[in-house]
């Protein structure tokens, strides 16, 4: 017996159910020496008809998932869709969310604001790759274990209300509203659980606690406008000009305010300021104003373009 | 004009089909792998040894074939025989070949049913 098909029955019979691998190993040698024989009958020598049939036979590993009738994709189109699904919806917010968290937790906990920010990036990255891969295996694993996941049978009623110029899809709606309700969220916890203590083992709060008379209730409430504004634009569909309009309103009454206090130094909590010494200086307090407010502004800017050019093309 | 790639993919797809079909018929003789093989392709119906091995064994587990081992000859073979299970499932798949062959002469002919 040759080499080449000893290292070939090898190969194959390595990827084969162990309680069958005897038998299919003696009838698929048979089946070789047969196919060998054939050729050689036709005046090859035998080297070369070894490695024509083998050749013939193609990658073991492909035999092998033949005989054992195991399936040669990591997700068939029976989960396919799903895993795009929830692959699509899980990365449009989560890794997002994760990373602000860590930044603004990293920003005022530490000591180092700059370094925060790729903290923040790192980590959504990561929770990215992490989606990205637990997903997969999950859905590998049910794809090879044939597990029905008995999801509801596709129906007409499913077929979007205007399919073709829908222009506001599920994904980017969960995922603003994901952001807004994050942020109403946030107002509140970081004047309870800033995670930056004070001198006595208190807590600092980031935004300056006189704004709760008036500013920072009025600004969750423009947010929770915001949120009503986003199903409304997914209700619809599409951006018209009352949207339009309703999203340069809601810009503005969170933007001004914010780019306001800002401006007049009154947004953030003095203590907090002067607990470092690098933010308390006052070149770095306008630096920082200076990219929170040119940030602020360029944010509306795009956000109103962006909603007016769309509401445009619908029209046009 | 269609590529070649593309003709080959449907011929394939039109006879991937009729391998199980020609093998039943085959067995009802008990044959061997490479046996069979050389039958087939005698008769027209071309197929590569990886897909027949395989699929003999798989026909084997669904009880379409029998097998018995045969240690008379040079080297062990394995014969398979159609079973009394394949012949029912046979005549079905031969019928319903016969039905798309009468389909497509009436569609042919413009013949309604």
């Amino acid at each position: 017996m040759s080499s080449l098909t000893d290292r070939y029955l090898a190969a194959t019979l390595r990827a084969v159910p162990a309680a069958r691998r005897e038998e299919i190993a003696t009838e698929l040698r048979g089946s070789i020496e047969d196919m060998i024989d054939g050729r050689r009958a036709e005046g090859r020598d035998p080297a070369t008809a070894e490695r024509e049939v083998l050749t013939e036979l193609g990658n073991p590993a492909q035999l092998a998932a033949r005989y054992a009738d195991r399936r040669l994709q990591l997700i068939g189109p029976t989960y396919y869709l799903a895993w795009e699904r929830l692959m699509k919806l899980l990365l449009s917010f989560v890794p997002a969310t994760v990373g602000i968290v860590v930044g603004v937790l990293e920003a005022t906990d530490g000591e180092n604001p700059g370094g925060a920010i790729g903290e923040g990036i790192a980590t959504g990255l990561q929770t990215a790759i992490h989606i990205a891969f637990w997903v997969t295996l999950v859905f590998a694993v049910l794809e090879r274990t044939n597990t029905s996941l008995n999801l509801p049978a596709w129906t007409v009623d499913q077929l979007p209300e205007d399919h073709v110029n829908r222009q506001i899809t599920l994904v980017d709606a969960a995922a603003a509203i994901g952001w807004l309700v994050l942020v109403i969220a946030y107002l509140p916890l970081q004047h309870f659980r800033s995670f930056v203590p004070t001198d006595d083992g208190g807590n600092l709060p980031l935004l300056d606690p006189a704004l709760w008379s008036f500013w920072l209730p009025f600004l969750m409430a423009v947010l929770a406008v915001n949120v009503g504004l986003e199903v409304a634009k997914y209700r619809a569909g599409r951006w018209t000009w009352p949207l339009v309009a309703a999203n340069i309103v809601v810009d503005l009454a969170f933007a001004v305010p914010v780019v306001w206090l800002m401006w007049t130094d009154r947004l953030l909590n003095p203590a907090f300021v002067n607990r470092w010494e690098w933010l308390g200086r006052e070149e770095n307090l306008n630096t920082i104003a200076t990219i929170v407010i040119a940030g602020t502004v360029l944010v509306v800017l795009w956000d109103i373009a962006d909603s007016a050019i769309k509401a445009y093309r619908n029209r046009h | 004009m269609v590529s070649d790639e593309t003709l080959r993919t449907h011929l394939q797809e039109l006879r991937r089909g009729t391998v199980v079909v020609a093998s039943l018929i085959a067995l009802r003789r008990p044959d061997y792998g490479y046996a069979l093989l050389q039958r087939l392709t005698g008769h027209g119906f071309p197929v590569d040894a990886n897909t027949l091995y395989p699929l003999l064994r798989r026909l084997e587990e669904q009880g379409l074939l029998t097998s018995e081992w045969n240690t008379e000859e040079s080297r062990p073979r394995k014969f398979y025989r159609t079973s009394d299970e394949g012949e029912s499932v046979l005549q079905r798949l031969l019928d319903d070949l016969a039905d798309v062959q009468t389909s497509l002469t009436g569609l042919i002919e413009g013949v309604e049913r």
